[in-house]
């Protein structure tokens, strides 16, 4: 497999592996959790480093998928205890964490290259160098089928969990009421999504893993009204985005992780411009009817 | 509390608190079965707590809630409840017919099919409430009496004995109103018990069997003819002795 074919072959996957994960993220309101995550596994990184001294360990991202498991498990005690709401918890467990990362990396490893660049950009090239290599002949980068590996179990986990995903993301309490093993689904859906954020990472870095998994789903949102075409229009815009972002920055020589955010960025205005002229004879009525849905209460 | 009917549900001492506010404080009631029971009060009277504290959707601190002489888990099939429609996001990507098949995903599980028998389950549901002709609307488009009903028949889907209703009729119109109510009559006509949270002291003489005033003081409960009087209605709002009040509650 030549050089070139094998970075689009990793893009590619890198992006079905977060957008899977990232369809119930955005139905659950839960977006930017994996903002939080992925500055929170910092001192994950730094610590795995720590005992390693090894960039390319796994133990990095075990250690990171840990620190992304501590800001989600964190800042959910923090929500159920009812007394911060909203997302503040996790703006009180995320900058704490990568504060303590970025303190560790100053007090303890100026010296190597383990700063704020490596970490929030990441470099598909890089992640592409290492190649799979059976009887002398080229499959490709390993870390394709790393990223391969992971959207398999994440497609299969989402078909299986497919009922309560839906119904708890539509309507919590119901879920709950229903005894349908919610917290079990939550807490490996969560998992699930920590290890995915620091596998992707070290590929494409923090802002276009983020982009990965939200925009996708957030675009095809906005065009589908049923809950399994909207996950196929996901990969959809998953797969088009990664080709066609690779293709634009390979073309103007411009960093792929960079070409690619904004590709995606591109794609979801031109859906959104698009859907705003189509939908604007019927904004009106639509506007009136909510205004009827929400009578004050009798008496 | 009745006589006539046998008890469904027994609430036993039940204490519910949000940080240090006790919202319900010693709690005991229990609901007749093949009735309609009314929780009325104040906002604040700890209405929807009651119901989210006997699904056990918020964790009392002691008390105990038995259905049909059992703890809650072994007969969740049996019970439904039936949230307030404005507690969800109405532009999820779903159809009425999505929502109302979610109302069997506890018997099926994670991976068995739909079967014949569910699906006549689910058309039922939807035909018992009246929207069967909505099936393939996407959720977005219903008007507040449409919500209601598609989260009726969701509850419906699953066959339960009991229903557990948090406002139902808010923000909807006499029609769908009026409809919920026939439907309702017949459910209790047919043996289900059922308990809605209701704020229209007009209305609720006319709908229900039995109420349960949850108020500043002390709760009361028992026949509507018995309990709705207009002493207690003053002091479970804290009103006062010359407030008077239209037609329609008993004085």
């Amino acid at each position: 497999m030549s050089f070139v074919i094998g970075v689009l072959g990793l893009a590619i996957m890198t992006a079905l592996a977060c957008t899977l994960p990232g369809t119930f993220l955005v139905l659950r309101r839960q977006a930017m959790l994996v903002d939080a995550i992925s500055h929170a596994i910092l001192p994950g990184i730094v610590a795995g480093y720590f005992f390693t001294h090894d960039l390319s360990s796994p133990l990095l991202i075990v250690g990171a998928a840990a620190a992304g498991l501590a800001v989600v498990s964190g800042s959910e005690v923090l929500r159920r205890s009812g007394l911060i709401t909203g997302d503040a918890p996790q703006g009180l467990v995320f900058p704490a964490l990568f504060s303590l990362g970025i303190i560790l990396i100053s007090a303890e490893f100026t010296d190597i290259h383990l700063d704020t660049h490596t970490v929030l950009v990441g470099d598909l090239n890089l992640a592409a160098f290492d190649q799979l290599t059976i009887a002398g002949v080229s499959f490709g980068p390993q870390y394709l089928y790393v990223m391969a590996g992971l959207a398999l179990i994440n497609a299969a986990f989402l078909a299986v969990c497919y009922r309560p995903l839906t119904t708890q993301s539509f309507d919590d309490e119901f879920a709950r009421s229903a005894g349908l093993r919610g917290g079990m689904v939550s807490a490996l859906f969560m998992l699930l999504t920590a290890i995915t954020v620091t596998t992707a990472f070290y590929a494409a870095g923090a802002v276009l893993t983020l982009a990965l998994i939200i925009v996708p789903p957030a675009t095809a949102l906005l065009i589908s009204r049923r809950v399994p075409r909207f996950i196929v229009w996901s990969l959809a815009v998953a797969v088009g985005g990664a080709a066609g972002g690779f293709a634009v920055s390979y073309l103007f020589d411009a960093p792929t992780s960079a070409g690619m955010a904004v590709f995606y960025a591109a794609i979801f205005a031109v859906v959104f411009i698009v859907r705003e002229l189509v939908n604007r004879p019927k904004r009106a009525p639509r506007a009136q009817r909510a205004e009827t849905h929400t009578d004050s209460p009798a008496i | 509390m009745t006589t006539i009917n046998d008890v469904a549900i027994t609430v036993a001492r039940l204490t519910v608190a949000y940080g240090t506010n006790v919202v319900l404080h010693d709690v005991n009631a229990a609901f007749a079965t093949a009735t309609i029971t009314g929780i009325i009060g104040p906002n604040g009277a700890g209405k929807s707590t009651l119901l989210k504290a006997m699904l056990r959707l918020v964790p009392p601190i002691t008390g105990r809630v038995v259905f049909f002489g059992r703890p809650l888990d072994e007969v969740r099939q049996q019970v439904g409840y039936i949230p307030q429609t404005s507690a969800v996001d109405w532009d999820y990507p779903a159809t009425v017919y999505d929502v109302v098949r979610m109302g069997t995903y506890r018997k099926l599980g994670l991976l068995r099919r739909t079967r014949a028998d569910d699906r006549t389950a689910i058309a039922q549901a939807m035909e018992d409430t009246g929207i069967a002709d909505l099936a393939g609307r996407p959720i977005g488009q219903l008007s507040g009496g449409q919500r209601q009903r598609t989260f009726l028949a969701r509850t419906l889907a699953a066959r339960p004995d009991v229903l557990i209703m948090d406002e139902p009729f808010q923000g909807i119109d006499a029609a769908s109103q009026h409809a919920i109510i026939e439907l309702l009559r017949s459910l209790r006509d047919r043996g289900k018990t059922i308990i809605i949270v209701h704020h229209d002291l007009l209305t609720v003489g006319a709908i229900c069997d039995e109420v349960l005033i949850l108020g500043a003081e002390k709760m009361v409960s028992g026949t509507v003819h018995a309990v709705l009087t207009a002493e207690n209605i003053r002091r479970a709002y804290g009103l006062d002795d010359d407030v008077t009040f239209l037609p329609g509650v008993p004085s």
